[in-house]
């Protein structure tokens, strides 16, 4: 049971201490890759924790739901009793029940929220699959289905078969290298299947939208993927081709959209690294502090739930 | 569904479109079959699916139905860039846009960012 109760104060402290500290050391986007996977850890770390947590209180209550006599609880609940003293142990179990009851709910909550957000997200990608393709033009030595519309726009969207769209207007504005690193750009989304990543972070974002782990979560995955997809066709195009890609499509002329007041995934911050190369040392400081955070995030729930499991256990091996 | 059969859905798609007025299956069908061996179940299928998720509306008429397009080609990929547009804003479509629409902060930050860093070659 304290094995829960720090599983929960952990989740508890990430998840204010990382929407502070992260989008920090990620900013500059100097090893985008890198703070990726140091998001997924401290989101797979909380989800971890909250499903551990429910689960060990689980065990813990069903454990002892049979065994009401308060003699047969055992050393367990000792430090338990002693703190909540004057409580019967009866009324400590319903109180832990209710808890129990609590936790278990929500995690099945936010479980079906996620789901029924990640099944909205396949079916209206795979919708807009299927226009793309009905509607778009197959132009020889372009990787991409052309649609004829006025808006410069180049995307992608996941799904069995990755489909890159691009309009007319865009084909008609970039120069040939310049369009080769766009399609460059939307083809790494693509094998590194950054769809799937973006939609679960938005199905946490959207599912709880009060805890500002997941939406500060959602905002900086999407703009370090962004990065990651802009240096994946720097290898192959350069980093000028990109940048001049970019400038062409963000022109004067650029799509009006009111539904959308900045750009989410940060185009100052993309054009300054294009612009402004890191150096070797810049970035591995950048790997040092983001290796750092994730063992960090990954060490203390683990030797927490090592010694807490290990004192436990020591604790309810002498249970009858 | 098979990659020939989605590519289908877009040839039908685009004979309707380029036809004037109402068609039947019967007559999409001798369309195709002078550039391939297509059975008319084919497309008949396909036509109705096309039907049935919105692309097409028939009518009857006598025996047979007879097929127009929803919209116009146009008027498709408008509605197509306006979800895509609207994604940013929404959960249920994903999309990783090249680029979304930029402010006028960030305008000027980039000119800024161009400015301290001169004019490059190649970059306009």
């Amino acid at each position: 049971m304290s094995v829960a109760a720090c599983l929960l104060l952990y989740a508890a402290v990430v998840g204010v201490v990382a929407p502070r500290l992260l989008p920090r050391l990620t900013r500059t986007g100097i090893a985008p890759a890198a703070a990726v996977s140091v998001w997924l850890i401290v989101l797979m770390s909380v989800l971890v924790s909250w499903a551990a947590a429910a689960t060990s209180l689980v065990i813990y209550v069903a454990h002892t739901w049979n065994q009401p006599h308060p003699l047969a609880l055992g050393a367990c609940l000792a430090a338990l009793r002693s703190a909540a003293s004057g409580h019967s142990g009866v009324a400590t179990q319903a109180g832990l029940a209710l808890v129990t009851a609590a936790v278990s709910a929500f995690l099945l909550g936010l479980a079906i929220l996620v789901g029924r957000s990640l099944l909205r997200a396949r079916t209206s990608t795979r919708r807009h699959t299927e226009s793309a393709r009905i509607l778009g033009r197959r132009i020889a030595g372009v990787d991409g289905l052309v649609i004829d519309a006025p808006q410069k726009m180049a995307y992608c969207l996941g799904g069995r078969r990755g489909t890159i769209v691009i309009t007319s207007a865009a084909l008609a504005a970039l120069q040939r290298p310049h369009l080769d690193a766009v399609l460059a750009h939307e083809r790494a989304h693509l094998t590194g299947h950054h769809h799937l990543l973006l939609a679960v972070t938005r199905a946490l974002a959207t599912s709880l939208p009060r805890i500002r782990l997941f939406t500060v979560a959602q905002m900086d995955v999407a703009r370090l993927l962004e990065m990651c997809a802009d240096d994946s066709a720097i290898r192959r195009h350069g980093p000028t081709a990109l940048l001049s890609a970019l400038l062409t499509l963000a022109g004067a002329d650029a799509i009006p959209s009111p539904a959308l007041g900045a750009s989410t995934v940060g185009i100052v911050a993309r054009v300054s690294r294009l612009a402004e190369p890191n150096t070797t040392a810049l970035r591995l400081r950048a790997n040092v502090l983001l290796g750092a955070a994730a063992s960090v995030v990954l060490g203390a729930p683990l030797l927490t739930a090592w010694s807490a499991a290990s004192s436990t256990f020591s604790a309810c091996a002498f249970m009858p | 569904m098979g990659r020939g059969f989605g590519d289908l859905e877009t040839v039908v798609m685009d004979r309707l479109w380029a036809a004037d007025g109402a068609t039947t299956v019967r007559e999409v069908l001798e369309q195709l079959q002078r550039d391939r061996e297509i059975a008319y179940t084919t497309v008949q299928s396909t036509m109705d699916n096309l039907h049935r998720k919105g692309w097409l509306t028939r009518h009857r008429e006598g025996k047979a139905y007879l097929y127009t397009p929803g919209m116009t080609r146009e008027q498709y990929s408008a509605q197509m860039m306006r979800d895509a547009l609207d994604a940013g804003g929404r959960s249920d479509l994903v999309l990783a846009h090249f680029l979304e629409t930029i402010s006028a902060e960030e305008s000027t930050e980039l000119r800024k960012v161009l400015r301290r860093n001169g004019p490059r070659k190649g970059v306009q």
